[in-house]
Parts: C-alpha cells; structure tokens; sequence
C-alpha cells in the first residue's frame, strides 16, 4: 500500500497550498458595509466577488475598494453583476498583479478536502478547513432574484468549512490549490455554500447582453 | 509533491464516502425529514429507531433512488437503534472499522435524500460510557465527534478515512448532540432485534447503595461494593435469598463497584439465566445464585 501519509507532511503542504494563493485573494469593502473578500483573476485587475458584496436591493454601494494583501487601496468599478449566483466582477487600476486561476469544479467529489481564505467578521486572511458534503442545484432565493417570475435554477457547494459573513466573495480551494467555489453563505443558517467555479468562468465568458436574471446557458448547469 | 501528497489525502477521503456510500439508504419512516440507513448485512439495514415514526409504510431507496418495502425487524430506544428487512435490496454491506479511537479522522456520511451523498470531516472528540440515556437504561460506549450531523443523518454511519464503519450516528439520545454508537456494540443489539424483536434487559429487583468494603475484605483495585438496602417483594432478588445487608461485590464472575456496573451486567443473555453473585454477608465473603428477570 503506497497509502502512508505522514500527517506533519500534510500539515505543511496545507500552509504551501494556501500560501501560495494568498496574495490573490484580496479585502473588498463599501461605504456603509463590512468589509468581504475579493479573488484576482487577470495580472491587470480583475477581481471577482460576491454580487451582495458591493450591491444590495438599492444597487451598486458607493466606494467599492479592493485592498490588496500588500495594503495598497485601490478605488474598484463594477463592470458586471449577477445577483442570481451572487457573483459581481470588479475592475481595479493596477497591473503585476498576483492571480488565482479558477479550477474545473465539476470534478469535485463529496468527501474532498477543501479550503477557505477570506476576511471573516473583518479578520484579514483567515484560513478554515473542511470537506466537499455535497453539491447541487437549488432555485434561487427570491431575495437575490433579480426578477421575481424568472428565478433560476443555481448550481451550490455545500461544504463543513467554516465560513462568517466576510467570507463572502473568497475562494474555496481544493487540495491542488486550485479556486474551485466562491464562497457566498446566501441561504442563512450555519451552512456553507460556494458558487461553483464552472458556474462563475461560464458567466464570466459568455456575452453580456443580456438581461441580469435571465439564463443564458446550458454550461451554467454543469452538475 | 507537497501537493500530490495533500492531494492523495484529499482523493482517499472521498474514495472513503464512496465506499460507504454503496452501503448507504435514504430510510422514509417519518413525515418531515428522512433519515440514513447502513447495509450491514444481506438485505438488512441499521437505522436509528427515533426516525422511524411508523412501524409500517416504510421504504429505502440507495444511489439509484428506487424506493424498496422495509420490514421493521425491531427496534431499540435505549441505543436509539433498530433494523430494517429489505427483500429486494442487493447492496454490499459496510466494512467494519477496528474499535475508534481518540484524534482519529472520522467522516460523517449521509444518504438525507435523493439528491445524493453528503458528508462532514471531523476526529473522533472522544470514547466513552457508560451513559445514562433515561428509563433507566444505559449505554454501554459511545464516540463522541466534532463533524457535523446535517439533517438526516441519523441512522447512517460514522466511518474512518477508508469508509469502514465506527458507529451509527444519532442525535436522539442526547438532546441534538451527535454521538455514534460503536458498531460492535450496534450489531450486537442488531443480532438480538433479528433473534427476538427486541433487546432483553435484565433485573434484579433491589435498590442499592454504593458502599467502602469491611477493611479486612478491601483492596487497592476493589474497594467498594452495593449495600442492598430494599429487596422487591416477589422479585428475582428475594427468590435467590438475597437481603438487605448484604453487599454486592461481583455478578457472574465480573466486579461490581456501582449500580452502573450492576446495569451494565444486566443485559443479554444473562437476562432468564441464573447467575451467581458475590455478596459480603455479615462480614463473611459468600455467593448466591440468582435468576435475571427480564424487564418488559
């Protein structure tokens, strides 16, 4: 059995595998807001985070920011929102940046280990750690629903990683390190839920013509 | 390398959920949620006995979702389990797990519904018991974990990093709180339900005090023992001469310190059996036979 797993060896390939993504992941805050988290996806400033993040049912907050690990503050627009899968993509002006890349989420498999990096009750850069508990596709929350009669149909992550308000926005990793699940806690209680992966690179291909709300495709139902 | 290795880890524990997932049933035996059920023998399933709410209409269905009829065979409250008959059910039944210990990874694993496997990563928190879990009745030995039990989980399994079976999962003996009941001490109730519908637990008929024994009769590993202080009229107790006075000291060849101990006896296939028990009367070691009753 080549199956021997030495646990100290584990322990440190953790702490190699989430460092290594830390400086993509960022602070994103709003006037009037706690602070959320925010992942790098271009070296040109590009930041993904949760559409709750930086909008609420009044629209777009004012003084969207994303703080880099580095500290430095950087005034942040927001190019595209999605308040269905509670994703919003912003765009910093800033260049050389750390990125993360995005993982294929449709492999995951219940049972896999999986990480957290975010901003917890405004504590910067908290790591918790859990297992894959399930996926699946669940209606969205009228709450988040842009338009009452067109709710749809989103794909989830559950997962026993511990998450807080703060989270939101931040990167789920698998163990290769890869960004499989943005983390969005919408549906309340003690669960934790991430937007799969395969969810966000599709919306982040496809056109943008389109009415917010209205699906679009097929590849968002990746399950 | 470093993650190949965190990798390697990560691939074993949902190979683990896999394995036990084959094992694993959605039970529907009550109105709201439905519960999880553990294949643990050809065509029969260990559940828990508070998620099924009815002793007939009950079905199972495994991965594929076909509900299968479920014959209740007996159920059990004091260990919150019970089993189930399943004619047509051709699933394998779960590996069994050597006994868990403390610090161990353990997953928690769940068939709620027919959305499909769910399961939390934890340690085993802690093994212990006895535990007293009402009408006077107790567990021998539970674990205790720190990974979480969603909804529907009871009656499904806890399992170590290769999916072999620890315990079954409950959270209706201790007000929420998951505990698992080790799964020697589940099957052993499995086979006395298949055998007779139910587990037999004994009596005596005796209320008792725990007492220091006479210095002349103590030593460092057995000092104490149980003062009778009242013997039931008609009981087994008063049928074997036992007296209030005496003191009991050993059942059927095993120390008793405390009543617990004394309950802990009390069971199996003691229960209708004489046994012999060590008392101290009037400061003179001696023995008594005495014949379980059963408790209805």
């Amino acid at each position: 059995m080549s199956n021997f797993i030495s646990a100290l060896a584990a322990s440190s390939a953790v702490e190699d595998t989430v460092n290594r993504l830390r400086p993509a992941v960022t602070q994103v805050t709003t006037s009037g807001s706690g602070v959320g988290t925010g992942i790098i996806l271009t070296h040109t400033g590009q930041v993904l985070t949760n559409a709750h993040v930086v909008a609420d049912g009044r629209g777009i907050r004012r003084n969207v920011a994303v703080v880099l690990s580095d500290q430095r503050t950087f005034p942040a627009r927001v190019v595209r929102i999605q308040p269905d899968y509670d994703l919003a993509l912003l765009q910093i002006d800033a260049n050389d940046l750390p990125v993360a890349t995005l993982g294929d989420s449709r492999r995951l498999r219940v049972g896999e280990l999986v990480f957290a990096i975010g901003n917890p009750w405004g504590r910067i850069n908290v790591v918790t750690s859990g297992i894959v508990s399930g996926v699946g596709v669940r209606l969205a929350p009228e709450t988040l629903a842009s338009s009452q009669d067109k709710r749809i149909m989103i794909p989830y992550i559950r997962s026993d990683v511990r998450l807080a308000p703060g989270n939101s926005g931040g990167p789920l990793l698998n163990a290769c390190g890869q960004v499989v699940g943005i983390n969005a806690m919408i549906w309340g209680g003690d669960l934790s839920i991430a937007i799969p992966s395969a969810t966000a690179s599709a919306w982040l291909t496809e056109p943008e013509a389109r009415p917010a709300g209205t699906p679009v495709s097929d590849k968002l139902f990746a399950w | 390398m470093e993650t190949n290795l965190l990798g390697s880890l990560s691939n074993q524990l949902a190979d683990a959920v896999e394995r036990i997932g084959a094992s694993l049933v959605t039970v529907n035996g009550r109105e709201r949620q439905s519960a999880t059920g553990v294949v643990f023998a050809p065509g029969m399933v260990l559940t828990a006995d508070h998620v099924l709410e009815r002793d007939d209409n009950l079905t199972v269905a495994g991965a594929d979702g076909v509900a299968h009829p479920a014959v209740l065979v007996g159920r059990d409250s004091s260990t919150d389990l019970a089993v189930l008959k399943v004619a047509d059910l051709t699933l394998a039944a779960a590996t069994v797990a050597a006994p868990a210990r403390v610090g161990q990874l353990a997953v928690a694993v769940g068939r709620p519904s027919a959305e499909g496997l769910m399961a939390s990563l934890g340690v085993v928190s802690a093994v212990g018991g006895p535990l007293k879990v009402g009408r006077g009745a107790q567990l021998e030995k539970y674990i205790r974990t720190d990974a979480t039990p969603y909804p529907g989980f009871s009656g499904g399994p806890l399992t170590d990093a290769t999916g072999a079976l620890l315990g079954i999962i409950t959270t209706g003996l201790t007000r929420g709180e998951p505990i698992a009941i080790p799964v020697e001490l589940a099957i052993g109730v499995a086979s006395a339900l298949q055998q007779q519908g139910s587990v037999k637990r004994g009596f005596l008929g005796v209320v008792s005090q725990q007492v220091k024994l006479p210095a002349n009769l103590r030593t460092a590993e057995k000092e104490r023992g149980l003062l009778i202080v009242k013997v039931e009229d008609n009981s087994p107790a008063e049928q074997g001469g036992l007296l209030v006075g005496d003191t009991v000291t050993a059942l059927d060849g095993h120390s008793v310190a405390d009543a617990d101990d004394l309950l802990g006896l009390l069971v199996g296939d003691r229960v209708g059996r004489a046994v012999t028990i060590n008392i101290i009367r009037g400061g003179v070691a001696t023995t008594t036979q005495v014949t379980v009753g059963q408790r209805n």
